[in-house]
């Protein structure tokens, strides 16, 4: 027997041992599906798949530090496994290494939406990739807000006590004086008042959201009739409702979409500045 | 028979359950005028008055619309009726069902609860008679099976009412 025949029989009883697990996993036993995932790769360690598979078993039972080395090297075998990326992001949002998880989010979301027309587990990937910009967002105003607080406290508190001093500084004029400083104290909420802004949640503007989700674009692609859609929506309405674009109402085909780079831009500034607007549900 | 008017009770995805906790957001602060949604804690079922406009045939007159919405809305059409009495109206049957394209063929995921309300309160505006369509007591015969209008094969009366 040459090892080229020894090589494809392991290939196969490897591809077996997969199903196994797949057939394990399935009824949700995890323990009996790493056993076969691992006998898999003990036969061919170089199918990234095994390793995304075994990974997925460690997620469902919480395993982050093993789910982390699985993914690792599922990603170092295939850099573009979407399943690889978006689990290590995972494994690394777990412990609290937030920039590199949303990073490889990321990735995994760019591979997802280049799988294939309709995107690759692009939805599950984009939940999980908000919800931890929300939390960073949220831990992060939280820090804000209370720094513009004290700061606040402590400039109100300067400005008294100069006024304070003023006044025993001087005889008559006090009520000038007096308006001077309710006037510094107004200006000064106001100045306080805009720093918030951008903290404040409100609604996104009209013009970064999607005219039939009503949503904040997160893959935005544009017609020849210039509306700008989601892309995941105008793809189901034109399978499922009519060629036409949803507002104009002229015939439109998918050949015809073309991703709007400046919305997506758009909708990117605005998230970096506006965190709360990453909130789901 | 089977069709929207079961299918319509299937819980809505979560793309429409989004889009309509948007849209009522949205009407809460931007109603369109002459309607108002009587609140409850049913996102599938609205139910919204409608004022007929000052000058109109239906100046003073109020009545309610019952707007259903599918699983899938908004790639699908709600289902929009009068619940009794439903205006006299040359497009509007006397059990509440209402002849306009938007509805049906000419829906467009595009078109809110908002945009069907001022069709409707457009197409009541600029009626000239006060009376039922010339087919109503045959078409609502056929629909004592409790049938959706969804499910009529409609053919539209001129745009001009």
């Amino acid at each position: 027997m040459g090892p080229n025949v020894s090589l494809s029989s392991a290939l196969k009883q490897a591809e077996l041992l997969r199903e196994d697990g797949n057939f394990y996993f399935k009824k949700e036993r995890f323990g009996a599906a790493i056993d076969a995932y691992t006998s898999a790769i003990t036969l061919c360690p170089n199918v990234a798949v095994y390793w995304t598979n075994r990974a997925l078993c460690h997620l469902k039972r919480k395993d982050w530090t093993k789910l982390e080395e699985d993914c690792r090297k599922a990603v170092r075998l295939d850099n573009n496994s979407v399943k690889g990326h978006y689990m290590l992001g995972l494994a690394l949002l777990q412990r609290k290494e937030y920039a590199e998880g949303v990073k490889q989010l990321e990735k995994a979301l760019d591979l997802g939406r280049g799988a294939n027309p309709k995107g690759y587990m692009v939805e599950e990937i984009w939940q999980e990739l908000a919800k931890a910009k929300y939390m960073e967002w949220e831990h992060a105003s939280t820090t804000r807000s209370w720094e513009l607080q004290s700061l606040k406290e402590a400039c109100e508190t300067a400005l008294q006590e100069k006024h304070i001093f003023e006044v025993s500084q001087m005889e008559g004029f006090v009520d000038e004086v007096d308006t001077s400083l309710s006037k510094q104290l107004q200006t000064l909420a106001s100045v306080f008042e805009i720093a918030e802004e951008a903290d404040r949640p409100t609604e996104v503007p009209d013009y970064l959201c999607c005219k039939i989700t009503l949503d904040i674009f997160r893959d935005p692609v544009i017609t020849p009739s210039g509306v700008t859609y989601e892309r995941s929506v105008i793809l189901e309405h034109l399978q499922k409702v009519g060629t036409f674009d949803p507002i104009t109402r002229e015939p439109l085909f998918q050949s015809q979409l073309v991703p709007n780079l400046a919305i997506k831009e758009a909708v990117h500034a605005f998230l970096d500045k506006h965190g709360w607007a990453y909130r789901t549900d | 028979m089977t069709g929207s008017s079961t299918t319509a009770r299937k819980t809505l995805s979560k793309i429409a359950c989004n889009r309509l906790q948007k849209e009522l957001l949205e009407w809460q602060v931007n109603p369109p005028a002459g309607f108002k949604h009587k609140v409850t804690d049913n996102l599938q079922r609205w139910v919204i008055e409608v004022n007929g406009a000052s000058g109109t045939l239906y100046a003073n007159e109020t009545y309610q619309l019952q707007v259903d919405f599918p699983e899938h809305y908004p790639m699908e059409a709600p289902q929009v009726i009068f619940l009794h009495p439903a205006p006299l109206h040359p497009h509007i049957y006397s059990n509440g069902h209402i002849c306009l394209d938007i509805l049906y063929d000419s829906w467009s995921p595009a078109m809110t609860v908002s945009s069907i309300c001022i069709s409707i309160l457009s197409m009541l505006s600029s009626s000239t008679v006060k009376q039922r369509p010339e087919d109503n007591d045959r078409y609502v015969k056929n629909c004592r099976n409790g049938r959706s209008p969804k499910e009529t094969r409609w053919w539209f009366h001129d745009d001009k009412v």
